[in-house]
C-alpha cells in the first residue's frame, strides 16, 4: 500500500484556470451571439479567425519555447474572442490574423506566457491593428443592413457632430461600433453573470462605472449634449472593457486597495480621452495605461495584515 | 474566511465508541510544545494506569503517564506523526481497567492548587497545538474574557462535537474550573452553527444557572474555515485585534477548547491524568467513521487489527488532523498523541493531485486570507530565491491555515511555499 504525500491543504476547492476561463468565455456568449446577429457572417468569420489564430500562435510558440500545450486552459481562444469583439465588424481577414499573432506573440508570450504579462493582450493587438491600419481600424458600418457606407459610431457622432444616439438603441446595440461593444444589454448579462458566479472581484467593474457616473454627470449637468452617464456607460467599449479587459486577473492589482486605485484611473482616463482628446473613444488606452501602473499600486498597497492596525 | 466542503457525516451524528484495550502502546515523550518530557521509567518497569512515566523538564514542558497497566518493553525513536523520528516509551498493557472516582471537590482548592493539578494530569492544549495547559491559565496578564471554543471548523472532525453533546457537564465543569482560576469578567461559548444539538445543550446548560459563569453567553457562529483559529475567534466574538506576534492575553482574552476543558475537569474532580481522548476516524477509505475514545499512544493500525475499523475503499491517504491543516502519514504505525483531533483515511476520489500551474495573479489567495496577507508574493518571492524580501510582505503573520491554497485555480501549494519561506528566512 503507496500512501500518498503531500502538504497541507488536503482538500482544495474544485475552481482551475481552466474553468475561470471558461466562465469568462460562457459570460460573453450573449455578446457574441449579438455580434452575430447585429453582424451575421462577418461577426462570426472575425470571431473564429481570431480565436483558432491566437490558438495556434500559442501553442506554437510553446512547442518552439519546449514548454506544455495550454490547449485546455482556454487562455488563448478568450484572448481571441476578445480580440474579435473590439475590432469594426468589416476589419480584414488578414488583419484580424495578424493581429491575434500579435496579441498572443508581443502581448503575451514574450513576457513569458500566462501569468506573466504586464498588458492585456487582446488590446494589445487592437492596439497594434490601430497603428497597422489606421483607415480601416475607423472604418464602420450599420448592423443588418451591413453595406459598405461608412457609419459613425455614437461616440463619434456626440464628439464631433453633437448628435446624441437614442439610449434604446445603445441598450439593444443596434448602432455601428465594434463587434461585441454595440449591445449594452448582452454585456450587462455576461457582467452580471461573472459577478455572480464569483469570476470576477466586483471591485474593479463597479468602481470603474461609478467614476464614469460620476465624471460624465458633472458634465452633463454643465452642457446635456456631452451625453447623459447612460449614454457614456452604454456607448462604445465601456461596458465591455469594465467587465471584461479591466477584470483580467493577470494585467489588474492584486491588493484590494490597488483594485480600486485601478478602476478608478480607467474611469478618469477614459472621460478625459473621451471630452478632451482628438479620439472620440478611450476604453482601451486607458486599460492598458493603467495596465502599465499595476507593479507600482501593488508595491504602494502592500495591506497591513491583521493585528497591525490600530 | 472560506467555506468549504465539510463532510461530517455520518460521524457527526454517531454516538462515540469506546477502545480502551489496546495491546500496546507507543508514547513518545514530545506531544506538546516546549521541551520533551522526562521519562523516568526504565526497560522492564512495571506500571499503573495513570502513573507518572516522565516528568516536564524546563519551563514549558508536561508531564507524561501510563494510559494503561503494564511493562515498559521499549525506551527508544520510533515514528512520530510530527517529528518524523522521536523517543517515546512502549508499554505492553494489561487488560485490568481502573476506575476513577470522583474524589476531590473544587471549592475546597485554591488556585494554585488547581493549577498544580493540571500541571500533573499532563494537561496540554488538545485542539492541536498541544501547549501545556497550566501555563497557559496563568498568564502575565489579567483575563476579562475567557473563550471556549467548539468551532471545530475543519472538515470531518465531529469529536469535539460529540463530546459537547455526550459530555455537556464535563465541559461545563471544566469551564466552571478555568473560571475559577482565571476570574474573567465573562465567558463566550462559540459553536458553529451546524452543531445544533450541541447549542441546545449548552444553552440548557447555561439556563439552569446550575454552573457557577460569570455572565456566560452561547456565540452561533456561521460555518466557515478558519473560524477556531484563535486570533480569528477573539476579533469574532470581541472584535478585538491580538497584535501582530502578540498573544490573546495581549488584548484580555483566553481561549481554551472545549476538549481541554473535559480534560481538567476529569483532572480535578476524578484525580485522571490526561491519557484517552475522543478521536473522530473518517474518511471515504473508511467503512465505519466514528468517533472513538482511544488511549494515547495506541496505533492507528492497531483499531484496524481489532476490527474496530474497516476499509471499504482502497486507502491513498492517511491524514493525522483535519484536512485543511493535518500532516500526511506514511504508514497506520503512528500513535495517537494528546493532541490528536482525528485520522482521516481517503481514497483517490478524495484526493485532489491536479498539477501546479503558473500563478495568473488572480488574487483568490489574497481575497481569502483571514490575516490580510498576499500569499502570492509569498510564492514569488520563494521561487526567486528572495528570502531577504519576505518580511516586507509580512511572512511571519501567517499561520498557515491553508485558504489561500484551497482556493488557488492554478493548484500552487501556496503554504508549502510559506512553510519553504519561513524556513530558509529565519537561517539567513
Amino acid at each position: 500500500m503507496e500512501l500518498i504525500d503531500s502538504v497541507a491543504p488536503h482538500q482544495r476547492s474544485k475552481i482551475s484556470i481552466h474553468w475561470a476561463m471558461r466562465q469568462v468565455i460562457t459570460a460573453l456568449i450573449p455578446a457574441i451571439l449579438a455580434s452575430i446577429i447585429l453582424f451575421r457572417e462577418k461577426a462570426l468569420f472575425l470571431i473564429l479567425n481570431c480565436s483558432l489564430s491566437c490558438l495556434l500562435t500559442e501553442e506554437i510558440i510553446l512547442r518552439i519555447r519546449r514548454k506544455p500545450s495550454q490547449v485546455k486552459n482556454c487562455s488563448a481562444v478568450l484572448t481571441g474572442i476578445l480580440l474579435a469583439l473590439v475590432l469594426p465588424p468589416s476589419t480584414k481577414w488578414y488583419a484580424a490574423t495578424l493581429g491575434s499573432v500579435f496579441a498572443i506573440f508581443i502581448g503575451k508570450q514574450v513576457f513569458g506566457g500566462l501569468g506573466q504579462n504586464i498588458f492585456n493582450p487582446a488590446l494589445i493587438g487592437r492596439a497594434f491593428l490601430v497603428a497597422a491600419y489606421p483607415k480601416m481600424m475607423t472604418t464602420w458600418i450599420s448592423p443588418f443592413t451591413l453595406d459598405a457606407i461608412t457609419k459613425a459610431t455614437p461616440l463619434a457622432l456626440r464628439k464631433f457632430d453633437q448628435i446624441l444616439t437614442p439610449l434604446k438603441d445603445l441598450f439593444i446595440g443596434t448602432v455601428p461600433g465594434s463587434l461585441g461593444e454595440t449591445s449594452a444589454l448582452a454585456l450587462i448579462i455576461g457582467g452580471i453573470y461573472l459577478l455572480i458566479r464569483k469570476v470576477i472581484d466586483w471591485r474593479i467593474p463597479l468602481t470603474l462605472l461609478l467614476t464614469t457616473v460620476i465624471i460624465s454627470s458633472i458634465f452633463y449637468f454643465i452642457q446635456p449634449l456631452n451625453g447623459s452617464p447612460l449614454f457614456h456607460i452604454f456607448s462604445g467599449g465601456l461596458l465591455l472593457g469594465a467587465f471584461f479587459m479591466a477584470t483580467d486577473p493577470v494585467t489588474t492589482p492584486v491588493t484590494k486597495k490597488g483594485r480600486y486605485i485601478f478602476g478608478v484611473g480607467c474611469g478618469i482616463l477614459i472621460m478625459i480621452i473621451r471630452y478632451f482628446s482628438g479620439l472620440p473613444e478611450g476604453v482601451m488606452y486607458s486599460i492598458i495605461f493603467m495596465n502599465a501602473l499595476v507593479p507600482l499600486i501593488n508595491r504602494y498597497t502592500i495591506p497591513k495584515p491583521f493585528g497591525y492596525e490600530r | 474566511m472560506i467555506r468549504v466542503e465539510e463532510y461530517k457525516l455520518p460521524q457527526h451524528d454517531l454516538p462515540s465508541e469506546k477502545f480502551l484495550h489496546p495491546k500496546k502502546v507507543y508514547l513518545p515523550l514530545s506531544q506538546h510544545i516546549g521541551k520533551p518530557s522526562k521519562e523516568l521509567v526504565s526497560l522492564g518497569n512495571l506500571v499503573d494506569e495513570g502513573e507518572l512515566i516522565a516528568k516536564p523538564e524546563g519551563k514549558v514542558s508536561s508531564s507524561l503517564h501510563a494510559p494503561k497497566k503494564g511493562k515498559v518493553v521499549a525506551i527508544e525513536y520510533f515514528p512520530h506523526p510530527v517529528l518524523k523520528r522521536y523517543k517515546g516509551i512502549t508499554i505492553e498493557c494489561q487488560e485490568e481497567e481502573k476506575k476513577y472516582f470522583r474524589t476531590k471537590d473544587p471549592s475546597l482548592l485554591d488556585k494554585e492548587k488547581i493549577l498544580q493539578i493540571i500541571e500533573s494530569a499532563g494537561i496540554v492544549g488538545m485542539g492541536g497545538a498541544g501547549f501545556p495547559t497550566h501555563i497557559k491559565l496563568n498568564p502575565p496578564k489579567k483575563i476579562d474574557t475567557l473563550i471556549i471554543n467548539g468551532c471545530e471548523c475543519e472538515p470531518y472532525l465531529a469529536c469535539d462535537y460529540r463530546l459537547m453533546v455526550e459530555n455537556t457537564q464535563g465541559v461545563f465543569g471544566g469551564v466552571e474550573i478555568i473560571c475559577k482560576i482565571l476570574q474573567p469578567k465573562r465567558v463566550f461559548f462559540c459553536i458553529e452553527e451546524n452543531k445544533p444539538e450541541a447549542i441546545k445543550r449548552f444553552n440548557s446548560s447555561i439556563s439552569i444557572k446550575k454552573y457557577d459563569l460569570p455572565s456566560p453567553q452561547i456565540v452561533v457562529l456561521k460555518s466557515c474555515y478558519p473560524q477556531g483559529g484563535e486570533k480569528q475567534l477573539i476579533y469574532k466574538v470581541t472584535k478585538r485585534k491580538v497584535p501582530s506576534g502578540g498573544l490573546p492575553f495581549d488584548v484580555g482574552c483566553l481561549v481554551q477548547n472545549v476538549a481541554t476543558c473535559f480534560s481538567i475537569y476529569q483532572a480535578v474532580y476524578y484525580s485522571k491524568p490526561l491519557i484517552e481522548r475522543l478521536v473522530t476516524f473518517a474518511g471515504d477509505s473508511l467503512f465505519n467513521p466514528k468517533n472513538i475514545w482511544v488511549k494515547v499512544g495506541t496505533l492507528i493500525s492497531e483499531l484496524f487489527e481489532q476490527g474496530i475499523l474497516q476499509f471499504k475503499k482502497e486507502l491513498r491517504k492517511v491524514i493525522l488532523g483535519g484536512p485543511m491543516m493535518g500532516i500526511a502519514l506514511d504508514s497506520l504505525d503512528y500513535p495517537i498523541l494528546k493532541t490528536t483531533t482525528g485520522v482521516l483515511f481517503l481514497s483517490q476520489d478524495r484526493i485532489d493531485q491536479e498539477p501546479e500551474q503558473e500563478c495568473i495573479r488572480c488574487a483568490r489567495c489574497v481575497d481569502v486570507c483571514p490575516m490580510g496577507l498576499l500569499p502570492l508574493e509569498f510564492v514569488k518571492r520563494v521561487k526567486r530565491g528572495e528570502f531577504e524580501k519576505l518580511d516586507e510582505v509580512f511572512i511571519k503573520d501567517c499561520i498557515e491555515c491553508g485558504c489561500c491554497s484551497w482556493g488557488c485555480p492554478a493548484k500552487i501549494p501556496i503554504v508549502h511555499y510559506i512553510k519553504v519561506g519561513k524556513l530558509y528566512g529565519t537561517h539567513r
